[in-house]
């Protein structure tokens, strides 16, 4: 019984890579798979997020909740959080979340002085943890087009003072905490174009079966004259070539099909961590849940109580 | 201001047991698992694995109610195996394909990072 196995072994391409963005190709397995870990990079994947918010003095013009809020959306620097602890189960602080191993603590103090508004944003927010920061003031801080994320906007006399807990969190829980910007897969086509038929075509019907296409999939090659596909990831399989063919009654000209088991992911980040390490956590992630749901130990031992007992009363 | 708390959805509450298991009493081979706080992701992914195993005759998983965060997964198999035997087959399987994933995915990544 034992040694049998129906394991599939996927293999990756990975085709450009930056660091809030990742394109890939995933072979030799199935929908399913490539479905939970687009599942689990959105919702599962952990990161930090402010979660709780004190207002000291608020005289901006956005009340306290509103800029909680504003708060909570800010991506911070995410590294930590697949060793952080949730604030949930960390023992060290009985749970009211605000120790080093569960949290970080941000302060904000801004007053505007002048006659000219104040933007408060995200760089004004000082963080207890140089590892934890907010995006925008990780990455190059020499670029002026960089000015962080604004918060509020003081003008002259206002201000605004607060401290704030970040916490780890999934976006399951709140969007504030979701890693991923967009994920998307889609299956890879694959195009059969029937020669015999094509060779009867005229010119100007190539040319109105290539232009059916919202999108540049096909052309016609100058040399020999005969369409072509140029880029099949372009088809967004709107089937509009298909309904072209059959209205000038050559259906069968154009075939497509999806490769069942062939997928193209686009992974974009918030920049709370790299694309890359998402994809890497997503599988880490879905690895650990399986491992929850394995059966525990008292359910299979019940279970072989329950088949003795079946046995004693066949018997009996 | 009844809804139930955001974590509902994730942490399994006291008391209760992640899997249980529950044999079919009128076909023989054939059982439920109730899956705690767990959806789709696993749903699917287990469902498929199981369709795998050629003892599998049925596999299926549901998610009775959007706000009863839990899922049903029934499996009957032949003679030749058991519904607990099959469910953790898939398991291991599943797992050890995400371990070929990783690898492939750092591979991947090692060589990628060389180029540029």
């Amino acid at each position: 019984m034992e040694g049998r196995s129906y394991q599939r072994f996927p293999t990756v391409k990975i085709r450009e890579l930056k660091d809030d963005y990742a394109k890939f190709e995933l072979h030799d397995t199935d929908a399913s798979m490539a479905n939970s870990l687009r599942r689990v990079m959105i919702a599962e994947v952990p990161t930090i997020a402010i979660d709780l918010v004190e207002i000291e003095v608020n005289s901006s013009v956005l009340n306290d909740e509103f800029i909680a809020h504003r708060l909570g959306l800010i991506p911070l620097t995410s590294g930590r959080a697949m060793s952080m602890r949730f604030s949930r189960d960390c023992d060290a602080c009985d749970g009211d979340g605000q120790c080093e191993y569960c949290s970080v603590e941000f302060h904000l103090r801004a007053k505007c002085l002048s006659d000219q508004t104040l933007d408060v944003t995200s760089r004004d927010l000082f963080s207890s943890d140089p590892s934890v920061v907010s995006v925008d003031f990780a990455e190059s801080s020499d670029n002026p087009d960089n000015r962080g994320i604004i918060i509020v906007k003081l003008r002259r006399g206002q201000e605004l003072r607060l401290r704030a807990i970040a916490r780890k969190g999934i976006g399951k829980d709140h969007a504030k905490w979701s890693p991923a910007a967009t994920v998307t897969f889609m299956y890879e086509p694959e195009f059969y174009i029937n020669e015999d038929m094509m060779e009867k075509l005229t010119p100007e019907q190539k040319i109105s079966v290539v232009e059916s296409s919202p999108t540049k999939v096909f052309d016609i090659d100058a040399k020999t004259g005969q369409i072509i596909v140029v880029d099949p990831e372009a088809y967004t399989y709107d089937d509009e070539v298909i309904k072209t063919c059959e209205l000038l009654k050559i259906p069968g000209l154009i075939e497509v099909h999806p490769k069942e088991d062939s997928f193209i992911f686009t992974v974009e980040s918030t920049g709370a961590i790299k694309a890359s390490q998402l994809v890497l956590n997503a599988i880490d992630i879905l690895k650990q849940k399986l491992d929850a749901v394995r059966l525990s130990e008292d359910t299979v031992e019940a279970d072989e109580q329950f088949l003795e007992l079946g046995a004693h009363m066949r018997g009996g | 201001m009844n809804a139930p708390d955001r974590y509902e959805r994730f942490v399994v509450p006291e008391g209760v047991k992640k899997v249980s298991y529950e044999r079919d009493t009128k076909i023989i081979n054939a059982a439920s698992f109730t899956v705690e706080r767990e959806d789709h992701t696993i749903g699917n992914i287990l469902r498929m694995q199981l369709h795998r195993d050629p003892d599998v005759l049925f596999a299926g998983y549901k998610l009775p109610h959007p706000l009863q965060y839990k899922i049903i997964v029934r499996i009957h198999t032949t003679s030749q195996s058991s519904p607990m035997q099959a469910y953790n087959q898939a398991v291991n399987d599943l797992d050890k394909e995400l371990d070929h994933l990783k690898n492939a995915f750092e591979a991947e990544l090692a060589k990628h990072s060389r180029e540029y």
